[in-house]
């Protein structure tokens, strides 16, 4: 590995660490595509910070990038205000209209610029480690490693001076203000830091990248477990370890490395939407399946309790009677016997003692309308699950 | 290049005449299409599958190895619809909301195709030029092959709107109900969203990924703050969508410099900023005049009943009291006076007011419902 390969390593797992900490919390706040609207409409902010200075390193850029990104969130919420439209809807209009006006401004004055709209879209991390910060002749190593540093730590010291409002103001709003801490300060430090995250990561790695990065780990984290804390730190582990492997996937194939970093990201949600324990979309649909069985199993038990006639328990019966089909049938007869609920007795079926307490306690559960206690019940009555 | 001059040349040179029609075309079906988008709460649907449509094209590139805008269009297609599904698995089968699973689809599709597209740039293969188009749009690589394309769209999606028209309507505003009329809500759900997804493909060559969301939602915004009412909605919508890809058409033409796609968001957003603020029924303006008026009308009734409240203590209601006796009252000022006179409630002489008979009976009435629009 070469120098500047470490470099860009260790500038990707930066950003990485950087966007997951505020992506964790927009997503659990439902504000995920907040940083869709402020990473596009940053972009007339840089090019009329490049007027200014006419030089692409200045720091007025990052400051105008971050004041544009903190006027599309108060545009969206004075649009959300007038109750005109709905908050999507004002995303929708406001970051489109910002990046049009950047584009255009660029496209007009072409000629002495060399902005390109391709690399603030993309960026390219390539590049980053040539870019160097030098106070006289010593060399401090790459810029973009020092701005994307410098927001990092600023955001883990908010991060460890105010978790615990954090939680609170995340998870139950009405809560915090009843303890006295201000939800419109809460939302926009948590707006500002986003922003100011976004600039100095989208110089890096592009601006869909770092949408990429707030959100994906996140939501990844969030679908293996519902502490926070443990989100928190999946969400970093899972930002670090893409950016490391999409690294190494774009010098295989000398494509882009924003581009590879998404796709390994987008991979890693794929694997854990279908295969996570509890909410993975497997476990899911195993889940539903078993419940339906479940739930005919006990509409099935109930019939039998209610009939005590001869004719109304035959098992050929019981098909048409209750409209199932053959195997759906089968399956919830085969459940019963397997739990000792029914006897079969010349085809007529009836309850046995445990089907017939089982019973009893579902009836009383349903009528007092505690339906959730139903679930406990199984876990008690049930040796073999649907 | 004046007005004039312009008209003309719409109507003589193939290239602008294919454009203008081509965004025309495009606004149309977006604004009518969008509308459905606006109503069920996806505005940001769009978003999410115009950036998810890349590496459908990206894909399509690599497998026929030439351009060939059509093959590029279906591929879209396939890549915006696995997208949308995608999105919709993910809000219904796990407890990750919809921001997210919009947000999520957006950049790792959008991430793929970079991907693809930057591994394409580097084969040696001269076709490549020109996916970068399909980034911000080129409204100039329009044929008239494309236009014909977006009209028979427009055509075939305006039939199945008008002959699921009814039941589209119902599923918009109550989608319970819907399904215990026994209609198939799934059916339709997919129906509505192919056909979004089908027109954003369709504007993704001329406006681009990234601002074809403002495209959809745009139009339907400012049409909906005209009229309640779902068709005259639809049919505004397209009306907007048209005349912002005609006028946007029009102004980067006739300045140098100037890309198609930015130039139409804009002319639509102006649009939406008009509708926001001058709409009769919802806009801003209106609403602040509404506002004045009826705090300026509650004023007025609070001093009459001030005063109603000291004529009621005399037997003769038309006694008259001293002005300054209404300065330790705070909604009193020499304005809502003479308005009171104007409308023969009081009457003043000198420093001096007195209640008329009618003012003395409306005051008496002011709280009561049954007796209304007297004062109006």
């Amino acid at each position: 590995m070469s120098n500047a390969q470490i470099e860009i390593q260790l500038i990707a797992s930066l950003v990485a660490i950087a966007c997951a900490i505020p992506g964790t919390f927009l997503v659990l706040r439902k504000m995920a595509l907040i940083t869709d609207a402020i990473s596009h409409s940053i972009l007339p902010g840089i090019v009329i910070g490049f007027f200014i200075t006419h030089d692409l390193s200045s720091p007025l850029l990052i400051i105008m990038a971050a004041a544009s990104g903190v006027l599309t969130v108060v545009l969206v919420e004075f649009i959300q205000k007038t109750g005109l439209v709905k908050e999507d809807t004002a995303i929708g209009l406001v970051f489109p209209a910002l990046f049009s006006i950047g584009i255009i401004l660029i496209a007009k004055n072409a000629n002495d610029i060399h902005l390109d709209v391709d690399a603030v879209l993309l960026g390219e991390l390539a590049f980053a480690p040539f870019d160097r910060l030098s106070i006289g002749d010593t060399d401090l190593g790459p810029k973009s490693l020092w701005i994307i540093g410098t927001i990092l730590i600023i955001t883990l010291g908010l991060l460890f001076t105010f978790f615990k409002e954090l939680k609170v103001s995340t998870f139950d709003a009405g809560l915090a203000s009843a303890l006295g801490l201000s939800p419109v300060v809460m939302h926009y430090g948590l707006m500002t830091v986003s922003s100011i995250t976004t600039v100095g990561a989208f110089d890096a790695v592009g601006a869909i990248l770092v949408i990429a990065l707030m959100i994906a780990p996140a939501a990844t984290a969030y679908l293996l477990t519902n502490d926070l804390k443990k989100m928190l730190f999946l969400a970093v582990v899972f930002g670090v370890a893409s950016a490391l492997t999409g690294y190494w996937v774009a010098h295989v194939l000398d494509a882009s490395i924003s581009g590879s970093m998404t796709t390994v990201l987008g991979l890693l949600f794929l694997l854990v939407y279908l295969f996570a324990p509890e909410k993975g979309l497997f476990s899911v649909l195993y889940r539903q399946k078993r419940q339906r069985i479940e739930v005919s199993l006990l509409t099935f038990l109930l019939h039998l309790r209610n009939h005590k006639e001869k004719e109304e328990r035959h098992v050929k019966h019981l098909n048409e009677h209750i409209n199932w089909q053959k195997v759906r049938s089968k399956s919830v007869l085969d459940l019963a016997l397997k739990n000792n609920m029914i006897t079969i007795d010349h085809d007529i079926v009836s309850l046995t003692n445990k089907g017939k307490k089982f019973t009893t306690e579902a009836i009383d559960y349903i009528v007092t309308n505690k339906n959730s206690e139903i679930e406990n019940m199984k876990d008690r009555f049930f040796l073999f699950r649907g | 290049m004046d007005l004039q001059e312009y008209i003309e040349l719409v109507f003589t040179d193939y290239t602008l005449r294919t454009i203008t029609l081509g965004t025309a075309v495009l606004g149309a079906i977006c604004g009518m299409l969008g509308s459905f988008a606006v109503l069920r709460k996806q505005s940001l649907l769009g978003d999410a599958i115009s950036h998810a449509a890349l590496p459908g094209i990206a894909i399509a590139f690599l497998i026929i190895e030439t351009k060939n805008s059509s093959i590029f269009l279906l591929g879209a297609l396939i890549s915006g619809l696995i997208g949308t599904f995608w999105i919709r698995g993910i809000t219904r089968k796990t407890h990750l909301k919809s921001d997210t699973a919009l947000g999520l689809i957006l950049s790792l599709f959008f991430g793929f195709g970079m991907l693809l597209l930057t591994y394409i740039q580097k084969m040696p293969n001269a076709n490549q030029a020109g996916l970068e188009s399909y980034l911000f749009g080129q409204a100039a690589t329009l044929l008239e092959s494309d236009v014909w394309l977006m009209v028979i769209v427009t055509g075939i999606s305006l039939v199945i709107l008008l002959l699921f028209w009814k039941e589209l309507k119902i599923l918009l505003f109550d989608a319970d109900y819907t399904k215990t009329l026994g209609f198939n809500t799934k059916f339709l759900d997919i129906l509505i969203t192919s056909f979004i997804v089908v027109a954003i493909v369709l504007g993704l060559q001329t406006v681009g990924v990234v601002l074809m969301s403002a495209m959809l939602l745009a139009p339907a915004a400012a049409a909906r703050q005209w009229t309640n009412n779902l068709a005259v909605m639809v049919i505004l919508a397209a009306i907007f969508g048209a005349f912002s890809g005609i006028f946007g058409t029009a102004i980067s033409a006739s300045q140098n410099n100037l890309s198609t796609g930015p130039v139409i968001v804009l002319v639509a957003g102006v649009f939406v900023l008009f509708s926001f603020i001058f709409s009769p029924g919802r806009g801003l303006l209106f609403r602040e005049i509404r506002f004045r008026k009826n705090r300026n009308d509650l004023q007025l009734h609070k001093t009459l009943s001030f005063m109603y409240n000291i004529a009621k203590t005399h037997e003769d209601i038309s006694h008259p009291h001293a002005i300054r006796i209404l300065n330790n009252f705070q909604g009193f000022t020499r304005k809502s006076l003479q308005k009171l006179e104007n409308k023969d409630y009081v009457k003043i002489e000198g420093s001096m007011w007195s209640m008329t008979k009618e003012g003395y009976h409306t005051a008496a009435n002011l709280y009561d419902q049954l007796i209304k629009e007297e004062d109006e």
